[in-house]
C-alpha cells in the first residue's frame, strides 16, 4: 500500500520550532485560510475551488427517478467522493480507505444531514417522480483542508446549478429543456462551512487550514461546521490531543468569523459569475420566477 | 416535535430523571478468561461487552508501527441489540444489519433506505471504531510497546442511546484490567440540547435513544479530572450558543462517569486482593 512521504526529521523540528514562535512556514497567521479560488464552469453546477495547491472539483447533476417508498415527498441528494491517485500517488484507486470514509461521511453529515438542500422541493409526482442531485467530488490536488475545500465546492456548486424546469398537466410531466423555459436554482436552506483545526505543541498552538506537511505533524485535530447564521451542523474531533474546552469554544467562535468571511466570498463569486452570464447569453429578461405566459 | 414530552414542566424526564442525572451505572471487570481485559457495563438499557487483547503482536502487517503500539478497534452490533418499535427506524443509527423493509424509515435527513442502508451503517461503524481508536491513541502509553498491537473488541448488546460514549467507557475498564499502561481514565457521556417552550435552552446530560432521536446531542469524552475534551461529536444541527452550557454540563457528567468507573476499579482491586490474586 503506497504512503504519503512522511515530512523528514529536520522539516519536523523547522516547521515545530517555527510553530512555537507563532510562524507558519508559508507566512500566513495561525488562524488564517489560504487564498480561496473559486471558479465556475461554462455548464450550470461546476464549482472549481483552490485552496494554496489544494484544489477540488465539485459536479452537481440531476436527473428524474422514483423516490424512495419510505420518503414519498422526497427527492434523493447524494454526494459522492473518491481519492483518486490524480489528487496524490498516497490514494489508490477504487479503494475505500478508512480516510476516505470519514472523509465522505463528514461531508455528508455538514452538508446532507444538517439539510442544506430542501429535498421535498424536488418532489414532482408523490411517490412517482422526484429530482435526484447528485454531488459528485473529485480531488484534483492534495496539499491538505480537504474537507474544508470540498465542502466549499460543493456547497457552492449547489447554488451555482440550475435544474430544468418541469410543468405538470394531470399525469403528464413535462421536462423543459435548458433552452425552452429558464432553469430553476435548486431551494438551498443554508449554506455550511467547514473549518478544520489543527492541534500542536499539546493544545497550545492550533491552526486553521493546514497544508498536507501540517497536517502529518500534527497531534489531533477537529472539523467544525457551521453556517452564517450562527447555526452548528456538525462537530467532529475523533480522538487526538485533548483539549481544554475553554480551547474548544475559542475555535468555535473563531470558526464563526471564518465562516461568515468565505459564505461572503462564495456569494461575491456566485453574483459575478451570474453577472457574466447575463451578458452572454442575454438573460436579463428570462428569470425563472417571471410570470409564465 | 415529538408527541410526548421529553421533559415535563415539572422538570422530569421521560425515564423520571432530572436534568442532570444519569441513568443507572453498573459495570463489572474481568468478565471474559479468555481476553487479557474485559469488562461489561450497563448504563441505563445500554449494555456493551469489551474485551482487549495486547499488547501483541500485530495480526496485520500495516498495523506494525516501529514507534509506538497500534490500537485496532472491532465495534460489534448484535442482531438483538435494536428493537422493532417502529418510531425507533430512525434511531437505528448504527446497527450493522442491512435495512431491508422499504416501510423502515431512514435517520434524518432523507431517504436512502432502500439504496444505501447496507453501506451507510458500515461507514458508520468504521466511523465510531476510528473515532475509539485515536481516542485511546492519545491516552495510553503507546510509546512503551512499539511494534504490537492493542485489540479492543467492542460487542453492543443492547441500544438505547449514548452508544458512543458506554463504548469509551466499556473500553477504558477493560483497558485497565488488561493492565495496558494509560495516563489516565477516559470518560464519557453525552448532553442533549432540549428546548423550553419559552425558546430558553436546557442541557440534559445522558440521553436515552428517545431523546437522541429527538433533540440535537453531543458525546464528549475527557481524559481523567481535568476538563480536556479528546472527543467531541455532534451530528444535528444547533445554535452555537448552546454549546457552552452543553459542554459545562457533559464536563461534570464526566467527572462522574469517571468517579463511578474509579468505584468499580477499586472495588476490582480490593476483590482480587481478597482472592488472593493480586
Amino acid at each position: 500500500m503506497p504512503r504519503e512521504l512522511d515530512p523528514t526529521a529536520n522539516e519536523k523540528s523547522f516547521i515545530l520550532d517555527a510553530l512555537n514562535q507563532k510562524l507558519r512556514i508559508d507566512g500566513r497567521d495561525l488562524d488564517s485560510f489560504r487564498e480561496l479560488e473559486l471558479n465556475f464552469g461554462d455548464d450550470y453546477g461546476l464549482a472549481d475551488v483552490r485552496l494554496g495547491k489544494t484544489r477540488v472539483l465539485a459536479r452537481v447533476s440531476a436527473e428524474v427517478v422514483k423516490p424512495f417508498a419510505d420518503r414519498p415527498f422526497e427527492g434523493i441528494f447524494t454526494i459522492t467522493t473518491e481519492l483518486g491517485p490524480m489528487a496524490s500517488p498516497a490514494f489508490e484507486p477504487g479503494r475505500q480507505t478508512e480516510q476516505e470514509v470519514l472523509l465522505s461521511r463528514l461531508i455528508e453529515k455538514a452538508i446532507r444531514r444538517s439539510n442544506a438542500l430542501d429535498t421535498e422541493s424536488l418532489c414532482i409526482v408523490a411517490g412517482q417522480k422526484c429530482w435526484q442531485i447528485r454531488a459528485d467530488v473529485h480531488f484534483l490536488s492534495h496539499d491538505g483542508a480537504l474537507v474544508d475545500a470540498s465542502c466549499i465546492a460543493v456547497v457552492a456548486a449547489l447554488q451555482h446549478f440550475r435544474r430544468p424546469d418541469v410543468s405538470i398537466e394531470g399525469e403528464k410531466v413535462t421536462i423543459h429543456t435548458m433552452t425552452e423555459r429558464v432553469p430553476v436554482p435548486l431551494s438551498i436552506l443554508h449554506v455550511p462551512i467547514c473549518v478544520t483545526f489543527s492541534f500542536y505543541l499539546d493544545g497550545e498552538v492550533c491552526l486553521i487550514d493546514a497544508t498536507l506537511q501540517e497536517e502529518q505533524l500534527r497531534q489531533g485535530d477537529m472539523t467544525i461546521t457551521l453556517n452564517k447564521f450562527g447555526e452548528l451542523c456538525q462537530i467532529s474531533k475523533a480522538g487526538g490531543l485533548a483539549i481544554n474546552a475553554l480551547n474548544l469554544l475559542r475555535c468555535a467562535k473563531v470558526a464563526l468569523v471564518k465562516v461568515g468571511e468565505i459564505t461572503a466570498t462564495v456569494q461575491r463569486r456566485l453574483e459575478e459569475d451570474a453577472a457574466v452570464r447575463v451578458r452572454r447569453d442575454n438573460l436579463l429578461e428570462s428569470k425563472a420566477d417571471n410570470e409564465r405566459a | 416535535m415529538s408527541r410526548y414530552e421529553i421533559l415535563s414542566p415539572e422538570g422530569l424526564r421521560t425515564d423520571g430523571r432530572r436534568w442532570n442525572e444519569i441513568r443507572r451505572f453498573s459495570a463489572k471487570m474481568a468478565t471474559t478468561t479468555a481476553a487479557d481485559g474485559s469488562s461489561y457495563v450497563e448504563h441505563g438499557n445500554t449494555k456493551v461487552i469489551c474485551s482487549v487483547n495486547g499488547p501483541i503482536e500485530p495480526r496485520a502487517a500495516n498495523a506494525r508501527s516501529s514507534e509506538r503500539a497500534t490500537i485496532t478497534v472491532d465495534v460489534c452490533f448484535a442482531a438483538f441489540s435494536g428493537t422493532d418499535r417502529k418510531k425507533r427506524g430512525k434511531g437505528d443509527k448504527y446497527s450493522t444489519r442491512p435495512i431491508k423493509s422499504p416501510n423502515l424509515p431512514t435517520y434524518q435527513g432523507g431517504g436512502g433506505a432502500l439504496l444505501m442502508g447496507r453501506a451507510q451503517s458500515k461507514r458508520r461503524v468504521l466511523e465510531m471504531q476510528s473515532a475509539l481508536s485515536r481516542t485511546f491513541a492519545s491516552t495510553l502509553l503507546t510509546a512503551l510497546h512499539p511494534r504490537s498491537e492493542v485489540h479492543i473488541s467492542l460487542h453492543i448488546l443492547s441500544q438505547d442511546g449514548s452508544i458512543l460514549a458506554t463504548c469509551v467507557n466499556a473500553a477504558t475498564l477493560a483497558l485497565v484490567d488488561a493492565g495496558v499502561p494509560m495516563t489516565d481514565y477516559v470518560t464519557a457521556c453525552t448532553v442533549a440540547s432540549y428546548t423550553n417552550p419559552d425558546e430558553s435552552d436546557e442541557p440534559l446530560l445522558d440521553m436515552n435513544s428517545a431523546e437522541e432521536m429527538d433533540l440535537p446531542g453531543i458525546t464528549l469524552a475527557t481524559v481523567g479530572r481535568s476538563d480536556r475534551i479528546s472527543l467531541l461529536q455532534l451530528e444535528t444541527k444547533v445554535r452555537l450558543e448552546r454549546l457552552e452550557g452543553m459542554l459545562a454540563v457533559g464536563l461534570d457528567g464526566c467527572g462522574k462517569i469517571r468517579q463511578l468507573l474509579d468505584e468499580v476499579v477499586r472495588e476490582h482491586g480490593n476483590e482480587m486482593a481478597r482472592m488472593g490474586t493480586l
